[in-house]
């Protein structure tokens, strides 16, 4: 029997699986990646899925308003008999709509902002910086209402003003770990072979910030989300008939308590929905370790 | 030395940042479609008193000219008047800043007040059910829109259990002005009218509880970690082999160094706080600034929606200082380190 | 700072004065909108007028069959030619603060009003000019009008005496309109005792009343801004609300009535609630689209389950009796018959955009865009709905392009009489408000209007309003929806609603009573 000299190094599982591994370990992380991920299709495939797509449109039912939750309606009906079941899927779609919609915005224009700032600093760093923190003075929903009051009180100008504050906590995050990064070998390495300034801040750098970045994003979804709806409550959501989650709190609250489904169903979806994606971005936290993100 | 020399940089970044805060506001109020004199005078009216109104509101000067009023006045303290209500905004809002500042006052008391030992109650047993029990009240708590725990809140006290009253900040028939501070509980306690001080503490609890869940949660959750951390600290291993009795060492050497990070955490929240007494304001009809600030945005009167953004903002920034302030009083490395 | 003490000192008093507190009768009523002013000269809609009829008296006023009877004045002539009216004054009628009202107070009151232009002053466009109104003695005054103008006598309860020393001592840069804004100076059996603008108004009794109170009358009245359904019933509920609005959901009424302490007063008015179509704006510059509108509106769906009232068949409501045109039948709902119509339009053919404008926050309003926009789509409209807070409507309503092509309206006369309908609603010349959104500018109908005005004798007005009303139904500007049904729920213990008609003029306190 000849000899194997071949030494056979121990297969290493890929990072991927090992993340996955570990994440799945953690309870409430799945729970949070389930409840997004249903979420999410959900949204997608609503035309099909739910039992009366009409009752988004103009459909009115006198008949059969105000019933409560049974087989036929599965969330009840409002008070224009449309099944709420349907409406608050739909309304998902709004909502998860507008989150892409502002931490689209939001993700590109603070990272970059926050890439300029911790890497360049000097006068840079310090007008970035102080834009930041004013923009920060202001709360949301109060930028929300004045553009409200200079446009028109629809939500794409509520979320839109949203964005323009929105940004600043990742330019603040992406800030902070692009100056400790600043110092480390592997961009002075970079910087000493010549590299460009933008191969450096988006090939080196950035890289490094996906992880923070992905926690951020997981947990800001969840955020825009309360934040629109809260927006939508106050008035300045999507026009009927058009279902939109805040929105059909602030109507169905007008029966408390006698219908409360109308009102505390369309409530907890945002609650559910909301939950995941914090559970989520928890669950990814505790697996990247990352430590600056709130 | 190095504390003073802190605090006048984080007060100059603070007046560098309301300047621009007001740069801002005022670009959006002016940025208005709609002519805010006719809005005044109403339909009926003749182009020569619309014509006149806006001369007296200097409407036609150049734009700078009109900052330049703008911030005169704010220096004065005047907010300029409401067309709506033709009364100085100066009066207007601070009728409602009070009930809103008393708002947020409770709100900021029932986080801490049970927030704190919570965190505290869930390092102590770590891993236990009590921890766990706080962990997922926290996360509830982070999720749920505040209007939502409003509503809930006011069926359940109000409408199902009947034991506190959903609006306003007094029932209706109880005659009482608070004119020293503002603050219905702090002046009725004052006057002597315990009666009244009851009523406004049971009106209080609702909207206060509802406004103060979310950070309620957080502050249980950032107590809890740093009181993790400290408790891993050497010299907290030494008092306990000392046999330094546990309240002892919980309170004295754990709690304080935990402080700071929950303080932090208030800083950071006061923005999504005051956003969030909007719609609680709402829900419970509490005559505070937001339900004044929601009505004079809708109406276009601009000088109120500048006067409102601004009192939030000043707020917002004294009281991100004042914690900065605080921590940088507590946590000596906080000073060192400086600018942010 | 000053005011404070003040609303502290007048609590105190209160307190003190109230030596049996709990005999004193507070009425809490909500309301929907904020009072915009409590200057009478300003005054324009319902909540507005609430406040003044009861702070303020006027010469005259009005019962709830749409009489003018006295009130400050107590008796009044006219000329033979119809171009002067003569008031005498009561000898004993008193301002809130003891001084006698005079001929020089009515002068005053009315010169103010012309020369701030706002509130009632359109009432008087081109009929009073400034000096026409003349002391002939400390207690007599004229009025000299520009022109006949038949329902005048019907529009002078819309003048709220102010008390003229007590206006020019405070008079300040603006004739008086800063000290009006927040404080009374008239002879109303109520004083204003606090008011917080955005959520709430309290009135308290003048014990120096000239007329005096009869029995169980009410001390005070403390209004609540809300609309909200859930407060409402959640205040109903603790006890503190004694009277709703008109304006809530049947649901809400439906549960205050099942709380027992309430009972619904209803009461049919002749406030009108119509579909205002704007008549300048594609596709609703159409007649035939108008009418299409008209047909696939489902009156009875709403008048039944939505916002209950009575049929409405012409621009004029069926409590102006003896000028209602009987003839014209009720509105029908007829879906075919609309799609005809479309296919007679210049917009056939084609899908059809259009905007539903109505009063955002206002369940019934909701539903029934809803439901007009349900049976519209069927047509091939393009359905926008459009919901505005109050204010905002009225800042729209002031130019064609942004006056939406449906608005939902509640119009009821702000005098009593039928020319109140047609003049503001429809005249050229009372263009641009919410009321007149349909911009309908025609000549011939002004015509006809300026004639009612013009003449004294009743057959020939009568006459000429039943020619308008078959006119306007032909030009469809307006979906007529029903006549309001009023209803408040009200305390069991709380009696003297009746609706007149005249802007809030039903909710003048004195005429209350409080029966346990």
């Amino acid at each position: 029997m000849a000899a194997q000299t071949v030494t056979n190094e121990p297969r290493r599982l890929s990072n991927a699986y090992q993340n996955w591994y570990r994440f799945s370990r953690n309870p409430t992380a799945v729970i949070g990646a389930g409840i997004v991920i249903l979420a999410i299709l959900a949204a997608i495939l609503a035309p099909w899925i739910t039992p009366y797509p009409e009752h988004v449109g103009a459909v009115v039912n006198f008949r059969a308003r105000h019933l409560p939750p049974s087989a036929e309606y599965w969330f009840g009906t409002d008070n224009v008999g449309r099944d709420i079941f349907t409406r608050v899927i739909f309304g998902l779609r709004i909502s998860l709509l507008l989150a892409l919609v502002v931490l689209g915005i939001a993700i590109p224009v603070g990272t970059t902002l926050g890439l300029l700032a911790g890497y360049f600093g000097g006068w840079v760093e310090i007008v970035i910086m102080r834009l930041t923190d004013i923009a920060l003075a202001i709360p949301p929903l109060v930028m929300a209402l004045a553009v409200a009051a200079v446009l028109s009180p629809d939500l794409i100008n509520s979320m839109l003003a949203i964005a323009a504050l929105w940004w600043t906590w990742h330019t603040r995050l992406i800030y902070s770990i692009t100056r400790q990064l600043r110092a480390q070998e592997f961009v002075e390495a970079a910087e000493t072979l010549g590299a460009s300034k933008f191969h450096i801040l988006f090939r080196e750098i950035l890289p490094n910030c996906v992880s923070a970045l992905a926690v951020k994003t997981s947990l800001d979804a969840g955020f825009v989300i309360l934040v629109g709806a809260s927006l939508s409550f106050l008035g300045l959501g999507i026009q009927p008939p058009t279902p939109d989650l805040g929105t059909m709190v602030a109507s169905g609250s007008a029966f408390l308590p006698d219908y409360w489904w109308e009102s505390v169903l369309p409530g907890m979806a945002i609650l559910v929905v909301a939950l995941g994606f914090n559970l989520l971005g928890d669950g990814l936290r505790d697996l990247f370790d990352v430590q600056e993100v709130r | 030395m190095e504390f003073l020399s802190f605090l006048f940089r984080r007060v100059l970044w603070s007046l560098l940042v309301l300047v621009g805060l007001s740069i801002v506001i005022f670009a959006i109020a002016r940025v208005v479609p709609g002519d805010p004199a006719r809005m005044a005078l109403g339909p009926t009216a003749t182009a020569e008193q619309v014509a006149a109104l806006q001369e007296k509101l200097g409407l036609n000067k150049p734009i700078v000219e009109q900052y330049g009023m703008f911030i005169s006045g704010l220096s004065r303290g005047d907010l300029g008047r409401s067309l709506l209500t033709e009364r100085p905004v100066n009066d207007d809002i601070r009728e409602t800043f009070a009930a809103t500042f008393e708002l947020v006052l409770a709100t900021i008391t029932l986080a801490f007040v049970f927030g704190v030992p919570l965190g505290v109650a869930a390092a102590r047993w770590k891993d236990k059910w009590p921890d766990t029990l706080v962990r997922v009240l926290a996360i509830f708590s982070a999720v749920t829109p505040s209007f939502f725990a409003a509503l809930l809140l006011q069926i359940l006290a109000g409408y199902v259990l009947h034991i506190l009253p959903t609006t306003g900040r007094l029932p209706h028939n109880m005659e009482f002005v608070a004119n020293i501070t503002g603050l219905l509980t702090v002046d009725s306690l004052i006057a002597g009218r315990l009666d009244v001080f009851g009523q406004a503490v049971r009106h209080l609890l609702l909207p206060a509880t509802a406004l103060a869940l979310a950070t309620m949660g957080q502050i249980a959750r950032i107590t809890r970690s740093s009181m993790i951390d400290v408790s891993s600290q050497d010299y907290i291993e030494a008092s306990r082999a000392f046999g330094v009795p546990e309240p002892i060492r919980v309170f004295k050497y754990m709690l304080r160094p935990s402080f700071v990070p929950p303080l932090t955490i208030l800083g950071l929240e006061f923005a999504s706080l005051i956003g969030n007494a909007f719609v609680v304001e709402l829900v419970f009809s509490w005559p505070g600034m937001a339900a004044y600030g929601i009505r004079t945005i809708l109406q276009k009167d601009l000088n109120a929606v500048m006067g409102v953004v601004m009192v939030s903002g000043v707020f917002f920034v004294l009281v991100n200082l004042l914690i900065d302030v605080l921590v940088g009083f507590v946590d000596p490395r906080v000073r060192i380190r400086g600018s942010r | 700072m000053t005011k404070h003490r003040l609303l502290a000192a007048t609590a105190l008093s209160a307190l003190m004065l109230g030596a049996a507190p709990a005999m004193a009768v507070t009425v809490t009523m909500n309301t929907v909108q904020i009072f915009g002013t409590i200057d009478p000269a300003k005054i324009s809609d319902y909540t507005d007028y609430m406040a003044a009829v009861n702070l303020y008296d006027g010469l005259v006023t009005v019962d709830s069959d749409g009489n003018i009877v006295p009130e400050l004045a107590e008796s009044w002539t006219v000329s033979d030619d119809a171009r002067e009216v003569t008031y005498k004054l009561r000898d004993d009628a008193r301002f809130a603060d003891g001084s006698p009202v005079e001929a020089s107070d009515v002068v005053y009151t009315v010169e103010r009003l012309l020369r701030i232009n706002q509130g009632p002053a359109n009432l008087f466009a081109g009929v009073l000019e400034p000096g026409s109104v003349t002391a002939i003695d400390n207690k007599t005054v004229k009025f000299t009008l520009s022109k006949t103008f038949a329902p005048f006598l019907t529009t002078v309860p819309a003048i709220f005496i102010l008390n003229e020393e007590l206006v020019k001592a405070n008079e300040g840069d603006d004739d008086g309109q800063t000290f009006l804004a927040t404080n009374v100076a008239g002879a109303g059996a109520y004083t204003l005792k606090s008011w917080d603008r955005g959520s709430q108004m309290t009135i308290t009794r003048n014990p120096d009343y000239w007329k005096g109170f009869g029995e169980g009358s009410i001390d005070e009245v403390r209004w609540i801004v809300t609309n909200d359904e859930a407060t409402v019933r959640s205040l109903a509920a603790s006890g503190e609300l004694t009277m709703s609005s008109q304006y809530q959901s049947p649901d809400t009424y439906a549960a205050l009535e099942a709380m027992g302490r309430f009972y619904i007063a209803k009461e049919e008015t002749s406030t009108s609630f119509y579909l205002k179509l704007n008549t300048k704006l594609a596709p609703t510059d159409d007649v035939h689209i108008r009418r299409a509108i008209a047909l696939a509106t489902d009156y009875e769906t709403i008048r039944e389950v939505i916002s209950p009232g009575g049929i409405l068949s012409t621009p004029l409501p069926k409590a102006f009796a003896a000028f209602h045109a009987d003839d014209i039948p009720a509105p029908v709902y007829d879906l075919e018959a609309a799609k005809a119509e479309v296919a007679k339009s210049k917009y056939a053919g084609q899908p059809i955009p259009i905007t539903l404008g109505y009063v955002a926050g206002t369940k019934f309003e909701e539903e029934i865009s809803l439901l007009l926009q349900a049976n519209l789509e069927q047509l091939g409209f393009v359905v926008t709905q459009q919901a505005d807070p109050w204010n905002r409507i009225t800042e729209i309503a002031g130019k064609v392009e942004t006056s939406p092509n449906v608005n939902q309206i509640f119009f009821g006369p702000t005098y009593p009489s039928p020319d109140s309908m047609f003049f503001t609603q429809y005249h050229s010349s009372a263009a641009g408000t919410w009321a007149s959104i349909e911009w309908l500018q025609d000549p011939e109908i002004d015509a006809l209007i300026d004639e009612a005005r013009a003449t004294g004798d009743v057959d020939k007005q009568i006459e000429l309003y039943k020619t308008l009303q078959h006119k306007l139904v032909d030009l469809q500007p307006d979906v007529f929806l029903n006549t309001q049904t009023v209803q408040h729920a009200m305390d069991k213990c709380l009696t003297g609603f009746k609706a007149v008609p005249m802007m809030s003029f039903d909710y003048d306190f004195t005429r209350y009573s409080w029966t346990c």
